[in-house]
């Protein structure tokens, strides 16, 4: 299997033909953000508002397409996957600078990716897991894997193969990797990204400013180099109604994170241009599967008919609109987003049928009157409203639902321990492909699936022999088996995909939030 | 001689108190369910990821070692790494601290401001219109909550009209003064109706006291009266009252630093309490003990000041 790809850049080439049309240039995006970042760093950045940033400041060898389905060349013009699937060559551009000017080498990816597969400094190593050797001659760089590896093209196109600058990280101060990347953070000047911006401003908790990298490679509708922006200028506003508010009045041109309930509102706004970005946000219960409780007593929910019963009986599209307000849809896939690669659509995925949900329950032969707890989020108003609805969705099949009340930390530490019955849980991948979630949500040996203690010796061995099938069709094939036998154990309560939520002033233009969540400024302009 | 001895004393006290704030909030930090290393490596975290960062935080040493050396450090001025910031602690705090005392001093000088004043004309005023309305538009800014005040205000002040910004701080004084006056007056609405109502009733009781009779028949001014005799005592409970008051001003900023996008050590308070940043609580925690003794101290000192019958003891 050859896959050969020439920069065709058809987009490219095409807008480079066609006259060019008037595009704004030149201003600052003001940007409100829930939570701020920490550190944008590919390879210690680990909590989503720095995961989503580090694509603007370091570009990768490779891009997820438009769809999200595949990717094309990024950093790298070419690339091949030899026959065998254990070897991966790929050709730099020529030219690609810095944000200081100095030029990219071969020398600096082999740098990055030894740096991002090293598992004494990433928590995301194990995406590189079967990354065997690094090595380049000039602007050739050669991957040899201990395995042919069906993802490896798409991690290459992950935040965390972002590439950095040797010259400028080596050079920083500090003794260790972490010191080294703390002071480049810390220091707000240009060099160690080839992105579309260099970050030059921070302030902890407060507010972060990106500039313009006047380097950078890729070319804008006008034929000149992106970004169109100046710059960035992002404000932490954890609170909705005062985003909002800031958008309103004309402070912001942009607030992500809009809550649902606000979003008819914001789309009858004049000024205001509301976005539902597609994404591959999963909103999803895990339901304990094990034999016995925590305190030793046995587990209602440990009976697959149960689990189905619960999913018959909840009235997703009823939760839709109650928590959403509309803006969302059933989960089709019992693993993933509809927006997800290799997602099978099994639409409706235990549609609502109570009569149903009853049989099940009298054939496991439940208890009237058993009780079940749900752990919630204190202080979510999501969590008690998809309380309450499943509280009277259940009441019919003699099940007495209460509620737990936890913060985020201790619901985590329940998750681990299996001390629930049912909890809320939300999902957002980090990879162009399914193998994160599926191993997430699924695959017993590293998370017990998603804790819920649900083991499936077919669906483990589907899961081990897909991360290494290098033919497409055969792949697809064992994800829509471990999809199968996974809806049919409900050991979820399925519920719904959501949006990304992000409310603009109608000046900008060109802003993307991909179905992974990365924020994309490189085309956002703003006409003044 | 006697003040100098009665401080040193108080600072002493102080001491005590620190000692014992420390030993509480150390050991209710860890009561709190879940665990830090989740909070900071996600719930996706392997276990070996976990136990890593245990081992790195000191996390896994039994609690008597992890007190003693919290207590080491801190008496040696290093309240360890926020790991939530990725910074010293001390850092963190006196990056964020001005910003919550300009809020708190802000928000008490509008206090006493609108109080002051007000006060005067509803006990000059007793049982008539001017009393009746003041009390009344008082108490409903004493029994509505400071977010809800704070969105009412950014809705119609800022966003409807534009007068002020909706959030931020200003970087120059008359810019701070600026960003800083909503939020200031969200708080200072709730401060400012318990100051009124206590003032109100020690002028009201004043008044009517003796001395103040006897000085009208002595045929002083109503103004010599009101400076010499019922302004400074009606003053000694207030000030009592604002010292106590100013302890629920900065609780107060939690709330208020976070509806008005206005980054202060509450807002602080709040993340590190969400992200279980053990240091970092601690470390405020401090931060607000040490503000609030300093505060009831200044508060007993200028009592006596105004009161000689009040003995520094």
């Amino acid at each position: 299997m050859t896959r050969k790809l020439v920069a065709a850049a058809a987009a490219l080439t095409t807008a480079l033909t066609v006259p060019a049309l008037a595009q704004d240039r030149g201003g600052v995006l003001n940007f409100a953000r829930y939570d701020g970042s920490t550190l944008i760093d590919p390879i210690y950045a680990d909590r989503n508002p720095d995961i989503w940033m580090v694509g603007s400041l370091f570009d990768t060898l490779l891009r997820p397409s438009d769809d999200g389905n595949s990717v094309v060349p990024g950093l790298a013009e070419t690339y091949n996957v030899s026959e065998d699937g254990t070897t991966v060559t790929l050709t730099l551009r020529d030219g690609i600078k810095f944000s200081d000017g100095t030029p990219l080498t071969g020398e600096d990816v082999v740098f990055s990716l030894d740096r991002a597969r090293n598992a004494d400094l990433s928590p995301w190593a194990g995406l590189l897991g079967t990354l065997d050797t690094v090595a380049n001659n000039g602007n050739e760089i050669t991957l040899t894997l201990s395995a042919p590896d069906p993802t490896i093209l798409s991690m290459l196109a992950t935040f965390t193969t972002g590439i950095v600058s040797k010259a400028a990280f080596e050079a920083a101060e500090g003794a260790t990797d972490q010191e080294k990347s703390a002071a480049i953070f810390a220091a707000k000047s240009a060099g160690v990204g080839t992105g579309p911006f260099y970050l030059c401003g921070f302030e902890q908790g407060t507010s972060m400013d990106f500039c313009a990298n006047e380097h950078y490679w890729r070319s804008g509708s006008d034929g000149k180099p992106l970004p169109y922006l100046d710059g960035v200028h992002f404000e932490i506003i954890p609170d909705d109604a005062t985003r909002i508010l800031k958008l309103q009045a004309g402070e912001m041109d942009a607030a992500e994170f809009i809550p649902f309930s606000r979003v008819a509102e914001l789309e009858a706004d004049p000024n205001i241009d509301m976005n539902l970005f597609p994404s591959t946000r999963i909103i999803y219960s895990p339901i304990n599967t094990r034999p016995t409780r925590a305190d030793g007593s046995p587990n209602p929910l440990a009976d697959e008919r149960v689990r189905q019963a619960l999913n018959y009986a909840t009235n997703k599209q009823a939760l839709i609109g109650l928590v959403l307000q509309g803006a969302g849809k059933p989960m089709t896939s019992p693993l993933m987003a509809a927006a997800t690669q290799l997602a099978t659509s099994t639409d409706p995925l235990y549609g609502y049928d109570l009569d149903k949900a009853k049989a099940l329950i009298a054939e496991a032969g439940l208890e009237p009157g058993t009780e079940i707890t749900f752990t919630t989020l204190a202080g979510s108003a999501d969590d008690s409203t998809i309380f309450a609805a499943l509280q009277q969705m259940w009441a019919p099949l003699g099940i007495e639902l209460k509620v737990e009340q936890v913060d985020n930390a201790t619901r985590g530490a329940k998750n681990r321990s299996g001390e629930f019955d049912i909890h809320t849980y939300g999902w957002v991948n980090d990879v162009n492909d399914p193998s994160q979630v599926t191993g997430w949500l699924g695959y017993f040996p590293t998370a017990k699936a998603v804790g819920t203690g649900w083991e499936n010796e077919k669906f483990n061995s589907l899961f081990e022999a897909s991360a290494t099938e290098m033919d497409s069709g055969a792949r697809a094939g064992q994800y829509a088996e471990m999809q199968s036998i996974y809806a049919e154990a409900a050991p979820l309560l399925f519920m719904y995909e959501t949006p990304f939520a992000v409310a603009l002033s109608k000046k900008v233009s060109g802003y993307v939030q991909t179905p992974l969540g990365n924020n994309l400024f490189e085309e956002a302009s703003i006409s003044r | 001689m006697a003040t100098i001895q009665y401080i040193l004393k108080r600072l002493l006290l102080m001491a005590v108190t620190f000692f014992l704030v420390m030993i509480i909030i150390f050991l209710l930090v860890r009561l709190l369910p879940g665990d830090p290393a989740i909070a900071i490596a996600g719930d996706r975290a392997s276990d070996a990821d976990l136990a890593a960062i245990r081992e790195r935080l000191g996390l896994n040493q039994p609690l008597v070692v992890q007190f003693w050396q919290f207590l080491s450090n801190t008496v040696q001025g290093d309240l360890g790494r926020s790991i939530l910031m990725r910074a010293p602690v001390i850092d963190v705090i006196a990056s964020r601290l001005p910003t919550t005392l300009f809020l708190t001093v802000y928000a008490v000088a509008l206090s006493v401001l609108i109080a002051g004043p007000l006060a005067f004309v509803a006990a000059l005023n007793r049982g008539r219109w001017p009393d009746a309305v003041i009390r009344t538009v008082f108490q409903v800014g004493l029994s509505m909550p400071v977010f809800y005040i704070g969105l009412i205000l950014l809705t119609f002040l800022a966003a409807q009209l534009r007068w002020f910004p909706v959030g931020g701080y200003g970087d120059s004084f008359s810019e701070r003064l600026y960003h800083l006056f909503l939020p200031s007056v969200a708080v200072a609405l709730y401060t400012s109706a318990i100051i009124m109502r206590n003032l109100r009733s020690a002028i009201v009781e004043v008044v009517d006291a003796e001395y103040v009779e006897f000085a009208r028949a002595k045929g002083l001014s109503a103004w010599q009266i009101l400076g010499r005799h019922v302004l400074r005592n009606a003053l000694i409970s207030t000030v009592t009252l604002l010292g106590l008051s100013i302890g629920n001003l900065m609780s107060g900023t939690l709330v208020t630093e976070t509806v008005f996008a206005v980054p202060g050590v509450g807002r602080l308070m709040l993340e590190a309490i969400f992200a279980r940043d053990y240091p970092l609580i601690q470390g405020l925690t401090l931060t607000f003990a040490v503000l609030v003794s300093i505060v009831f101290l200044m508060t007993d000192l200028i009592q006596s000041a105004l009161d000689p019958r009040m003995r520094l003891t």
